[in-house]
């Protein structure tokens, strides 16, 4: 069994000073964000540009070329909406240190994501959802079946697609929480690979208790079968909990020592 | 439709570490031998036993075809390259201990300097029966023998700090991470010697050895187990080859030491022997040793000629 694979998220245009930096090709908060997420441990970084509707064909190979010349054994996730912006960015990508992931392909207006991965050989985020969050884990199974159908007439591996059942927000959809985890359970169950978004889950609840309820959310998805999740990799509970959590089902070797590694 | 092979691919491999000038170990990303999968890497090798003292519980044959040169171990280890020609030579410090001569370790390194004056083959330290005189044996003839790719066996928990620092910090040679057939351990102390700063591409390990017969079973799980861990969970800590002295621990098992005289239904001693050898080497070169000790030179033969047919 593979280990869980972690994306770092902190490289993100909501945040204020990505979004400067972005915006004026200012290299070093950039790095610095790239270079504090590879340190706690984050296996791929995602790249969230946003939109970029003027922009994003020339900036998307710019922080991707950037990132790669800074870590260049560190894969990227190229996060946007723009198709356009995602391709320039893959066509200057580096598959040396491993394929990059697009985020992400859906069930609706950007289920041809998967036909731009199958194109140039890189993975992609499958969100089992078309419009808004899907209603049930009917709606996300089939939206997931959509995008699998597709990707299989693409010529997408299904081994190269990590589908999202999009984690939810707890404080205000608690309802719909054990949903979500049994959504993880049958799509793993198909044999596929997951992923989610962690943060989903926090967010809105006081900074002080979010790492916590991130980590005990996903170490519950990891026992359903998660196979990976975006992240944030300076929480030092939720990293210690995903190494502790691969070694109780037995994805790495226990030793004394191994929330060092 | 065509039967189309099925092909374990893994994502891990096994480090290239190189023994002396250039004897190189590991090197492969699939099972033992298992060449129909891909690269099987570095063919094992094999290394002779020779002891800084006069071999007396060894084999008749051994022992009369060595005579005088038994007395001397560099021109044992001489004999021994130029007649046999193993991979590597494996020079065992049995003088150290304390009821075979209580040797110092000075005087040790100065019999490991003459040994590898003597030959070109690549040399391993073996020490004696006391960990932590092998800390002190180990600095003195790693010091002695400075950046010459040697590998000194062992560092184990009691002692890695003394031997990681000497050997592996210091003098620039080969450290074998010892465990004694514990999978957990095994991986910790290779972590513990790479934090102490020793580089992974100067660390073999051996994660415990035993005759065939004697919880053998369990040695070939741990190997194995420890094999899938590095490649198929790719996990860097245990990607170092791993050498075993076989002969350490088949030559004093019952069925190798009980004379004819006592056992005469086992037939003879030394065919027992040899025959305890050879299966142990086997055992344990299927299940992912890199570099296996022997002691007989027809056990060298035959384990030659088994790895020869596989790969």
């Amino acid at each position: 069994m593979a280990r869980f694979l972690t994306i770092g998220e902190r490289i993100h245009v909501i945040s204020p000073v990505i979004r400067k930096a972005l915006q004026e090709r200012d290299p070093e908060p950039i790095i610095a964000r790239a270079r504090e997420q590879i340190e706690a441990g984050a296996h791929y970084l995602d790249v969230n540009i946003g939109p970029a509707e003027k922009d994003g064909e020339e900036l998307m190979p710019w922080v991707v070329k950037l990132l790669q010349s800074e870590f260049p054994n560190t894969p990227l996730c190229l996060d946007t909406a723009n198709t356009k912006a995602i391709e320039a960015g893959l066509k200057v990508y580096d598959p040396k240190p491993g394929k990059a992931i697009i985020n992400s392909a859906d069930a609706g207006s950007r289920i041809g994501m998967l036909e731009v991965a199958a194109e140039y050989g890189a993975m992609v985020i499958g969100l089992c959802a078309k419009e808004g969050i899907p209603r049930d884990n009917e709606e996300r199974i089939a939206y997931c079946t959509e995008i699998l159908d597709k990707a299989i007439a693409v010529g997408l591996n299904p081994e190269d697609i990590l589908f999202d059942p999009l984690f939810v927000v707890v404080k205000g959809m608690q309802e719909k929480q054990q949903e979500v985890l049994d959504a993880v359970r049958q799509i793993s169950e198909m044999g596929l690979k997951t992923t989610g978004g962690l943060s989903n889950v926090s967010n809105g609840c006081p900074k002080e208790i979010r790492g916590l309820i991130e980590a005990v959310f996903c170490s519950m998805a990891i026992q359903c079968g998660l196979s990976s999740a975006i992240i944030n990799p300076l929480n030092k509970l939720l990293m210690d909990v995903i190494k502790t959590a691969e070694v109780i089902k037995g994805w790495n070797l226990y030793c004394d020592s191994y929330l060092d590694l | 439709m065509a039967y189309k092979k099925p092909v374990q691919k893994f994502t891990g491999k096994i480090r290239e570490v190189t023994l002396g000038e250039n004897l190189k170990l590991g090197g492969e990303s699939v099972l033992p031998f298992y060449s129909f999968d891909g690269d099987t890497g570095h063919k094992p090798a094999l290394g002779m036993e020779i002891w800084d003292v006069y071999p007396e519980s060894w084999p008749a044959t051994i022992v009369n075809e060595l005579g005088d040169r038994a007395q001397k171990p560099a021109e044992w280890a001489k004999y021994v390259e130029e007649k046999y020609n193993p991979d590597f030579i494996c020079l065992r410090l049995v003088g150290a201990n304390q009821d075979a001569g209580d040797k110092s370790p000075e005087e040790c390194a100065l019999v490991a300097k003459q040994v590898a004056e003597a030959v070109n083959l690549p040399l391993v330290i073996a020490g004696c029966d006391s960990n932590e005189k092998n800390g002190k044996i180990f600095t003195k003839v790693a010091e002695a023998l400075p950046e010459k790719n040697i590998a000194f066996l062992s560092a184990v928990e009691g002692n890695y700090k003394e031997v990681g620092a000497a050997v592996g910090l210091a003098y620039g040679n080969i450290v074998v991470a010892e465990s004694s057939v514990d999978l957990n351990l095994a991986k910790q102390l290779n972590i513990l010697l790479m934090q102490l700063g020793v580089k992974p591409e100067k660390m073999l390990m051996n994660p415990g050895c035993s005759a065939v017969g004697y919880g053998f079973e369990y040695v070939v799980t741990t190997l194995d187990r420890i094999r899938l861990a590095a490649l198929d969970q790719n996990d860097t800590t245990l990607q170092m080859p791993i050498i075993m002295p076989v002969s350490f621990e088949t030559w004093k098992v019952k069925e190798s030491v009980a004379t004819e005289e006592d056992v005469p239904e086992w037939g003879n001693q030394e065919e027992r022997g040899i025959a305890v050898e050879i299966s142990t080497a086997v055992g344990v070169l299927t299940a992912g040793a890199n570099a296996v000790i022997l002691r007989h030179p027809r056990s060298l033969q035959v384990l030659r000629e088994f790895i020869n047919c596989l790969i």
